[in-house]
């Protein structure tokens, strides 16, 4: 009988070997005329270049999107993208929106009832009532 | 003058030249250094969510970080990339001399460690989490104070076990036996909900929206050392 692997299909744990952030690029488009823009070209004048030195992971692309509101729109790993638009608000404000989209994964928001999600097997194996102390009857 | 720092501030306007130079650290605003602390901006500017805690142990310092980092004045947040030597010592409380370990843990921890899987109910703000290796946990809470891609060593865990051997700790185990590390993966928030209030006989409905954000861990390493080094 010969000796065969066992295939298996690798599943990503992003952070057991590298940690890979999961956003890898940001959209900001500001408007010129607009003054719900006002906070987001002060942002794009002041913050953005500090923010965008400490993630070099992240690709940062500014553009003019005229007669429309200012939108930061972040696009993740797994092909998803979110958008937030930023209209009337200061520049610290714009800021941690950008950190929230830093801090997000692609999936969709859902509502999870149950703290640790795992695919290993159980470490003390499955119960069995023919092993352990057994039944009193 | 008061107004033009408000404003510069800001970020509405371009810093002024003479506040701008790096040898005045406590007037240039930097909130994306690991040195920034709240206190060291115009008390106008809302405070960042960007300073870390979780500084009460020496931390593994990565040498390739710029040298040019802004010491706060505020010592309660200080940088956890370059922590003076000083401070930990100062942190710690008196050293109290290490608990001897039972005969029996002694014994029986290398077999412990030599089981091939282990698992570990740690604790974050005292609320218990039963991990292995590789699993990502989601806090009910934001943790404050962390950074995504920060690598936590969790210290507190009341039981560890593997398939045969169960080690409980009254009420934790002691932290020379075991280390369990975790990457901060981000933060996820749940989907919006609306709970709508209204009596009856009155027509008014008040609409309360809340959309809570949660921290998300991966636990990169659980490990149980099979000799403890600097046993009493």
């Amino acid at each position: 009988m010969t000796v065969r692997a066992l295939q298996k299909i690798s599943v990503a744990r992003n952070g057991v070997g590298a940690f890979v952030l999961q956003c890898k690029k940001m959209d900001l488009h500001y408007c010129d005329w607009a003054g719900s823009s006002k906070g987001m070209n002060g942002f794009i004048k002041s913050l953005l270049p500090k923010f965008a030195a400490a993630h070099p992971q992240i690709e940062f692309n500014v553009s003019p999107r005229p007669a429309k509101h200012p939108v930061i729109i972040a696009h993740y790993i797994n092909g998803r993208e979110k958008a937030v638009c930023v209209r009337n608000m200061e520049p610290f404000e714009i800021l941690k929106k950008a950190e929230l989209l830093r801090d997000a994964s692609g999936e969709k928001l859902r509502r999870v009832t149950k703290p640790v999600s795992s695919i290993n097997e159980s470490v003390r194996g499955i119960w069995s009532p023919y092993h352990g102390e057994g039944m009193r009857v | 003058m008061s107004r033009a720092l408000l404003r510069s501030a800001l970020g509405l306007r371009a810093p002024i030249s003479r506040l701008a130079a790096p040898a005045v650290p406590r007037a240039t605003p930097s909130p994306f250094s690991p040195a920034a602390a709240a206190a060291a901006v115009a008390a106008t500017t809302p405070a960042l969510t960007s300073v870390r805690l979780f500084n009460q142990t020496a931390q593994h310092v990565e040498p390739s970080q710029d040298p040019a980092v802004l010491l706060s004045s505020n010592p309660a947040s200080s940088s956890p990339r370059q922590q003076p030597p000083q401070q930990p010592q100062e942190a710690q409380q008196p050293a109290q001399p290490p608990r001897p370990l039972s005969p029996a843990v002694r014994a029986l921890l290398p077999v412990l460690a030599a089981q091939p899987g282990h698992y570990i109910r740690i604790h974050i703000h005292g609320r218990p989490f039963l991990v292995t290796e590789g699993d990502s946990v989601r806090l009910p809470f934001r943790l404050r104070g962390v950074q995504t891609g920060d690598v936590l060593r969790l210290d507190k865990a009341s039981v560890l076990g593997s398939r045969d051997l169960t080690l409980k700790g009254a009420p934790y185990v002691d932290e020379r036996l075991f280390t369990c590390r975790a990457v901060v993966t981000g933060v996820e928030s749940e989907p919006m909900r609306v709970m709508i209030k209204k009596k009856q006989r009155c027509r008014r409905k008040k609409h309360v929206k809340s959309k809570h954000r949660f921290t998300v861990l991966r636990i990169c390493e659980v490990r149980v050392n099979g000799e403890v080094a600097n046993e009493a």
